[in-house]
């Protein structure tokens, strides 16, 4: 909707998909911290298999103790937050198994967390992934594409 | 500049849920709104910052504001995290 015509001083930032599944709008989160956009704007992922790759070029920001969130930073200096599953914090990363630590150089498609998807279908209140930027402020325009057949999931620009 | 010394209440301390309420409430705030561990400082207006300080049930904290409404802004991010940050 926002920002077709790239202006010279932005750049433009394709973020893609950091799962596999049915792609929906960060609004539809059965959590309201997430669906009210506390946490920033993004979309969230219906997984279909365990594995989280990153969806940007950049580095590991942080990696939460319990192994079910990750927080990266693009090179443009995008942040995002890759959240597996609600209330998953409660199972204390069993099932959960980081292959990246804070500071590590990132390239798109690299492999940052395999998950026992079972496992969180069993007993987290949901395995709907949130994909969200957590500094929007940073931004000048935010699209976002819920067709799991085109490349990315949401097209930034930010100004360079 | 206010500041209050607090301890984390919730079971599961301030992951992206948590950090989420506690941004929001910062965000109602002019001053700028930080939590302090071994003397590192963290912004409560940034989410990413907040999980960083990766704070534990049981963890010490100090909440300072600097600005006009500091006092408001100490008081109200004390209830909230000596509070039952998972309800």
């Amino acid at each position: 909707m926002l920002g077709l015509f790239k202006k010279d001083k932005h750049k433009v930032v394709l973020i893609k998909a950091p799962l596999k599944g049915r792609v929906m709008d960060i609004s539809e989160v059965p959590d309201l911290v997430f669906s009210q956009k506390m946490v920033g704007d993004g979309i969230a992922i219906e997984p279909i298999e365990g594995s989280v790759a990153a969806p940007i070029d950049g580095e590991v920001l942080q990696v939460m103790d319990t192994k079910h969130a990750i927080g990266l930073m693009s090179k443009e200096g995008i942040e995002l937050l890759i959240h597996i599953g609600i209330d998953t914090v409660d199972m204390k990363g069993e099932g959960f198994e980081i292959h990246v630590a804070a500071g590590d150089r990132v390239r798109t498609g690299d492999l940052l967390i395999t998950f026992d998807l079972d496992k969180v279908r069993g007993k987290a209140k949901s395995t709907i992934t949130p994909v969200v930027i957590t500094n929007m402020e940073a931004l000048t325009t935010l699209e976002k594409s819920l067709m799991s057949e085109d490349e990315w999931v949401m097209k930034v620009t930010i100004e360079g | 500049m206010k500041e209050k010394i607090i301890v984390i209440n919730n079971e599961t301390g301030i992951h992206a849920r948590p950090a989420g309420l506690i941004v929001k409430e910062a965000q109602k705030y002019k001053c700028d709104i930080f939590l302090v561990k071994n003397e590192s400082q963290y912004n409560c207006k940034s989410i990413m910052n907040i999980l960083s300080l990766g704070g534990k049930k049981g963890d010490e904290l100090l909440i300072r504001a600097i600005g006009e409404d500091a006092e408001a802004a100490v008081e109200a991010l004390s209830r909230l995290l000596e509070g039952n940050l998972d309800a």
